[in-house]
């Protein structure tokens, strides 16, 4: 079977408008995307993430090389029939409303008129927005916008998702319920490309992480391999008791390691108080 | 759910789709709504206006102010209109949502075209009924004011050459919004478009005059750029046709026929044009 998306010396030039120089902004790059995995593409910014994306999706044409998307090359309309893209900041048809934006969206993806209606309304339930479906799109929030956007994505009901930023101008509630869908879509078999640069929810999510610089492919693997530190190992105990602390201290100092009390970040902490009723436990 | 097998063929249901949507956008804009109420307080002003008719009786000045208003505000509508509906959804990014679907460019460009010309047709639509209301008012009250003077049964304007004239000014209307569909497929800004718009619709009104002046020059240059020009740019003045309908004079239907050819030949290879340049660009 072929991969989900398979991107092969790929290169791609701008002209610079007024000069006859062109800007490179993606250099032969390499990669091949799993089909059922979660597979993180990261950068800083100009780092030839979005044109990436967009050469995958048709938008623009590469100079070099060549994209395919399950199967297909990425430039033929056919290529997109199974594909759900949610845009970096996304921007919607401000004068429809949430669920006449996802009927739109749907009927152009080939939904059936039969499975529609019942597609929608569990779409606006699955992100949220049940409530918020019959408003306009022109007043949502910004982590409401991409929570729509994040349901156009899924209203064809498609295989492979290419989401950029998912998680930009959200609050950690939302972030956290849109972490929570992917993994779900990854349960469902489907496949994922992320651009983001909250990095900590890509380690948490991804299955494999590629990291562009300056156009190029600086690094790619499995997040686990990614992230491993081979020189050193933690261990982490819960509820020591005082007496206990004191034999540990004794036992670091004797065998030269450091013992440190973790602290839990500033992310959980929200997380905890805006789900609770505001007290910590 | 299914979606079907991997092919894609080129769907019309689609392109409705991304019309009528493009329809809904263009009526909940306010500037449909203002340019409606000025056609047709335009049209009332006639009314007012009859005293200075310059000569010319006043169910033809009644007309002649319909006829403008359609063609002038008609005109600007849908200059504006299809410039900001479709560069709105590049400059907006709107687009990349759409064409990462599993939809054609030549689908979207259609869509966008026919969503904007059924709402310039349909603005025109509401200014026939207007101006036919408003010519018959003023019809009714000059045979109770003159009754021996018209005879029964004599009609003193062909309203059916006035639909008739509304049917090839919708044809017109459609060849300006394919000529903006096509600049703003290569336009950077709204702007740009609407001023090619402007120019274009000014050079069609006078498009004969190339054409005459192609007949007359000996200069095979000049000759051949007017001879290109006139086959290249439409001629609008073509669709002046209601001079004699408020007088009671019928349109012929042969003529009406032959514009709407017109209208659809020229619309049609615009299109293919902006079809084309829309596949280039990269969003």
């Amino acid at each position: 079977m072929s991969a989900a998306i398979s991107i092969q010396g790929v290169s791609k030039d701008f002209r610079i408008p007024g000069s006859k120089r062109r800007l490179r902004a993606v250099d032969n790059l390499n990669l091949e995307i799993e089909r059922g995995s979660v597979f993180g593409l990261l950068g800083p910014n100009g780092s030839g993430k979005s044109t990436t994306i967009k050469m995958a999706l048709g938008l623009v044409r590469p100079s070099k090389g060549k994209c395919e998307i399950l199967g297909n090359s990425s430039l033929e309309s056919s290529a997109r029939k199974r594909i759900g893209y949610l845009p970096e900041a996304p921007c919607f048809q401000r004068f429809l409303t949430g669920r006449e934006l996802l009927f739109y969206f749907g009927k152009l993806s080939g939904v059936k008129k039969t499975d529609l209606e019942d597609r929608v309304n569990s779409l606006l339930v699955r992100v949220g927005l049940e409530d918020a479906g019959d408003r306009r799109v022109g007043g949502y929030s910004k982590g409401m916008l991409q929570r729509i956007g994040l349901a156009q994505a899924m209203v064809g009901d498609p295989e492979l998702f290419i989401l950029d930023e998912p998680t930009a101008g959200v609050d950690p509630i939302g972030a956290a319920d849109i972490a929570a869908i992917i993994r779900e879509v990854r349960e469902e078999g489907k496949t994922v490309l992320l651009c983001s640069h909250l990095l900590s929810k890509v380690e948490t999510i991804c299955d494999r992480a590629a990291i562009m610089v300056k156009g190029k492919l600086a690094l790619e693997g499995s997040v686990e391999s990614l992230t491993a530190a081979t020189d050193f190992s933690s261990a982490r105990i819960e509820g020591l008791s005082a007496e206990g602390r004191k034999q540990l201290e004794t036992f670091a100092a004797e065998w030269h390691f450091d013992l440190s009390t973790p602290r839990r970040s500033l992310e959980e902490l929200f997380l905890e108080l805006a789900k609770g009723d505001g007290d910590l436990e | 759910m299914s979606v079907g097998g991997d092919k894609l063929n080129w769907s019309l249901s689609r392109t409705l789709v991304i019309a009528s949507n493009t329809f809904r956008e263009a009526v909940r804009m306010k500037l449909f709504l203002g340019m409606t109420g000025l056609a047709i307080c335009a049209l009332a002003s006639s009314f007012l206006f009859r005293e200075f008719n310059f000569g010319s009786s006043e169910l033809k000045f009644i007309a002649d102010f319909g006829f403008g208003g359609m063609t002038v505000f008609g005109s600007a509508l849908a200059i504006i209109v299809t410039a900001q509906l479709l560069l709105g959804e590049i400059e907006h990014r709107t687009a990349m949502t759409l064409l990462a679907k599993p939809v054609y460019r030549s689908e979207f460009v259609l869509g966008k075209f026919l969503g904007v010309w059924v709402t310039v047709a349909c603005f025109i639509g509401m200014l026939t009924l207007c101006l036919v209301l408003a010519l018959w008012m003023r019809e009714s009250s000059i045979r109770l004011d003159y009754p021996e003077e018209i005879e029964q049964g004599q009609s003193l304007v062909h309203y059916g050459g006035i639909l008739w004239f509304s049917l090839a000014q919708v044809f017109r209307i459609g060849i300006l919004c394919a000529l903006v569909t096509l600049f703003s497929t290569y336009a950077t800004s709204s702007i740009f478009a609407m001023v090619m718009g402007v120019l274009v619709w000014i050079v069609g009104q006078l498009q004969h005059v190339a054409t005459e002046a192609g007949g007359v020059v000996e200069n095979l240059v000049l000759k051949t750029i007017y001879s290109v020009m006139g086959y290249a740019l439409p001629n609008f003045h073509l669709f002046d046709v209601g001079e004699g309908l408020a007088m009671g004079e019928a349109l012929p239907i042969s003529l009406v026929g032959k514009l709407l050819i017109y209208g659809v030949l020229y619309s049609v290879f615009y299109l293919a044009v902006a079809t084309a340049s829309f596949n280039r660009r990269e969003l």
